[in-house]
């Protein structure tokens, strides 16, 4: 009895359900498209802040005070500490390895040119730097993968007009600045000295970064090492990792942490957990996270993805009202229907129910057509402005079709009470 | 007559109208709020990247490494900055490092600046202990934790300094820790540097904080440049780049979803009008019966469609300026000023929509009365 009433409902008028499914259709979708795309946003943009570059820096635990000037060390070679080269492989093996985007490890040797370059202008270069760096190296990882990494991923603003030097080739790339100065252009070798001994290279190209590698020699970093006679080694390392804004949580002492709150900031990529868990991978190192970076970036972050969450829930309010209403004029003009089945003895429950029963399967069906509408509309949107279509997120089908179900109940609750109240015969009178 | 029977019928299905009314009002107001939050989103994000601290550098056209006095610029030059200062220039700071040497005969950098300025640029320096407020106090220093590490310091301490004969004493104020190169120098008012390295009135390179987007920190460079002839002034790569790259994703990115929800809001909305309009149809038949002509039957609810959508989108404009202000205290702290050209947008939209909402009552051309009367 009860499915024949409901189905003659759906059959007799088809009309009036296929607006109110339609605007449940559009208000899923909304719904559905603005979530997978907010809950997709920090990991997005996470990822698109890494044209800041590292956010992390790893020096020897044991090290004298570097003289940097701007991030380039003026340090003699003999004075310091040194890092293993060879021991960089683990980094791809800790908790959060594949949030770690890349990384460079830096080695600087003040050098001098002992030949006065071609052009009117004699070297008066008091103390140029070559940095010995990894453009794009293949690192072996001990679970038996390689890695590659370097600059070109962890320094994306330095551009070279001309060829990267390949790795472990005698080749380099000169600073704008410096280029300018020395009158070098690509193609020539420069000569030059570090330790008393003679060294040359072969120009590759000329390297813009806007920062003091302007005024340096950027080389591979075996060239580096052999020339600082510190093989295998480097003194500074950046690490570029995807991480999770820092929160209250995040900036408590691991040490003071109950074993259930520890585990929770171990398996949260925070950049303090990410900087402990290299630490656990590299002996004697410190790890420190580049507040420049990492607090510009999450105080963005949290804006942006706060404020993609207000958005998301303002257009959830609208499609919300937007299909209530709806519902509520679905159910408004059927009073002489409820007229009828009252004066056939009908109670108010028994109204009710056939009515809600109604708008929960018109909220499950445009729930369900709402939702693939939405993947559709968020994987458009993220391949528009990300390049990358967002994840599909499955659990978000029940919340949708709850969601669906809910506003469709409460659209009608009030109109159904009020024809409940209804005397049946001045309806059928058409009153 | 008509304005009579519009009256009418307003009144006559108060309620239903009232639920269409409010779909309407929701559906202006995220659309309105979204208009005005897209409008003011980049402003208020430009200045949130600043953050990032400086993105400009203004430096000798050649500049040589540390120590060389040919690298130097003079003090003439900051009053010729300052005097061309732009508006968009938040916060500028000159700096003189000098290789330093301690008491214990290690090398260290010392960093002078203008410490006043230097904390309205550098807002993720953790500070312990005090910050040197004023450019005048001589005798007070920040030091790096790398610095203050190797040297023990705590805030109170003292530290002596050398550099060719020259001394000076200076008392730790507070320890920052930056994740950087800063973290191993120490920073001292310019004058304490310039007289340690016996460069008075001598600089190094200024640093500054410019707002706004890529092309307009472009355009301030340029015209600094152009006013300080000599003066290398270039936008700092690292910062400029990626905030230009970020600033046009996350820009896209609000426009994309503000243009979806717009859509499927003006959509959800047409459903509701088109819910209103189709149960007409039992009025339209009696009108009918009574000799109205399908035309004027017609304008009377179109009319009756658009003065719900002006209303419901004027109604919805004062939501939305309501809404994006919280948005905006809730997320940037600051409330988005309403814009007055959104109203017209708004009302413009919400009147279309009601409009199309109604058509589907032009079907009811074809209605017959005598069916519809009987209940069919």
């Amino acid at each position: 009895m009860f499915f024949r009433v409901v189905g003659e409902s759906f059959a007799r008028n088809p009309r009036r359900k296929l607006l109110m499914a339609a605007a449940l259709v559009l208000g899923m979708a909304v719904a559905t498209a603005t979530l997978t795309v907010v809950l997709d946003v920090g990991d997005r943009l996470a990822r698109e802040f890494r044209s800041l570059g590292a956010n992390l820096l790893v020096t020897p635990q044991s090290d004298t005070l570097p003289l940097e000037i701007g991030g380039v060390d003026y340090r003699p070679v003999d004075e310091g500490a040194y890092l293993p080269e060879s021991e960089l492989g683990k980094l791809r093996t800790i908790f959060w390895r594949l949030n770690i985007v890349g990384f460079s490890p830096f080695l600087e040797v003040p050098v001098e040119f002992p030949v006065p370059q071609s052009g009117t202008r004699p070297a008066t270069v008091s103390r140029p730097t070559l940095i010995g760096t990894w453009f794009e190296h293949n690192v072996p990882v001990p679970d038996g993968t390689t890695f590659t990494t370097g600059v070109r991923i962890t320094h994306p603003w330095w551009r070279v007009s001309g060829r990267w030097p390949a790795d472990g080739a005698r080749e380099c790339v000169v600073g704008v600045a410096l280029a300018q100065r020395l009158g070098v252009k690509l193609g020539d070798t420069l000569a030059l000295r570090a330790r008393g001994a003679d060294f040359s290279l072969q120009v590759n190209g000329v390297l813009s970064t806007g920062g003091p590698e302007d005024e340096a020699v950027v080389a591979p970093l075996g060239v580096a090492q052999s020339l600082a006679g510190r093989p295998g080694q480097f003194r500074r390392l950046l690490v570029s990792s995807l991480t999770k804004p820092e929160d209250e949580f995040a900036r408590r002492d691991p040490a003071a942490m109950t074993p259930v709150e520890y585990d929770r900031w171990y398996c949260t990529p925070y950049i303090s957990s990410i900087a402990y868990q290299i630490r656990e991978v590299l002996p004697g190192v410190e790890a420190r996270a580049i507040r420049r970076v990492a607090e510009s970036e999450g105080h963005i972050l949290t804006r942006v993805s706060g404020l993609m969450w207000l958005v998301t829930l303002a257009a959830l309010l609208a499609a919300t009202l937007a299909v209530g209403a709806a519902s509520a004029t679905t159910v408004l003009e059927r009073s002489s229907e409820v007229g009828l089945m009252k004066a056939l003895g009908a109670s108010g429950w028994t109204i009710s129910f056939f009515f809600m029963a109604e708008q929960i399967l018109i909220a499950i069906v445009g729930g369900v057509i709402g939702f693939g509408l939405g993947v559709l509309l968020a994987r458009f949107l993220g391949q528009s402005v990300f390049g990358v279509p967002p994840a599909l997120r499955l659990i978000l089908l029940p919340v949708i079709l709850v969601m669906a179900a809910l506003v469709a109940l409460l659209g009608s609750l009030l109109p159904l009470r009020r024809a409940a109240r209804l005397q049946p015969a001045p309806i059928l009178r058409g009153e | 007559m008509f304005w009579r029977l519009l009256w009418q019928l307003l009144r006559a299905s108060r309620g239903r109208l009232a639920v269409a009314l409010v779909a309407v009002v929701a559906g202006a107001a995220v659309c309105s709020a979204l208009v005005n939050l897209h409008l003011d989103a980049e402003r208020k994000l430009t200045r949130e990247f600043r953050t990032l601290g400086a993105n400009v550098v203004v430096s000798p056209a050649r500049e040589v490494g540390p120590g060389s006095d040919a690298s130097l610029l003079d003090a003439a030059t900051l009053d010729k900055i300052a005097a061309a200062r732009a508006p968009e220039v938040v916060a500028a700071a000159p700096y003189l490092y000098v290789v330093a040497r301690t008491a214990d005969d290690r090398s260290l950098i010392l960093a002078g600046t203008w410490l006043d300025e230097v904390r309205r640029m550098s807002s993720w320096w953790a500070l312990q202990g005090d910050w040197i407020v004023s450019r005048d106090d001589l005798s007070r220093c920040l030091v790096g934790r790398a610095v203050a590490r190797q040297f023990n310091l705590v805030p109170g301490r003292e530290l002596l300094l050398r550099y060719a004969g020259r001394s000076v004493r200076l008392i730790v104020a507070g320890v920052v820790t930056v994740g950087g190169t800063e973290d191993n120098q120490v920073f001292v008012n310019l004058p304490v540097a310039q007289r340690l390295a016996g460069l008075d009135g001598r600089i190094g390179v200024v640093q500054m904080s410019v707002t706004g987007s890529a092309a307009q920190v472009e355009n301030v460079a340029r015209r600094l440049a152009s006013a300080l002839p000599g003066l290398d002034v270039r936008p700092i790569r690292q910062i400029a780049d990626a905030e230009g790259q970020l600033l046009s994703r996350i820009r896209v990115l609000i426009l994309a979803t503000v243009v979806l929800i717009l859509a499927l809001t003006a959509l959800c909305v047409l459903a509701t009008m088109a819910a209103l309009a189709i149960e007409r149809r039992r009025d339209v038949g009696l009108m009918k019966a009574l000799g109205g002509s399908m035309n004027r039957v017609v304008r009377l609810f179109l009319t009756e469609a658009a003065i719900l959508g002006v209303i419901g989108g004027a109604l919805g404009w004062v939501g939305g300026v309501f809404l994006s202000g919280w948005i905006g205290r809730s997320v940037f702290g600051s409330a988005i000023s309403a814009r007055a050209e959104v109203l017209p947008l708004t009302v413009a939209l919400m009147f279309g929509v009601a409009l199309a909402g109604a058509l589907p009552l032009r079907l009811l051309g074809q209605v017959r009365p005598a069916e519809i009367l009987r209940g069919e």
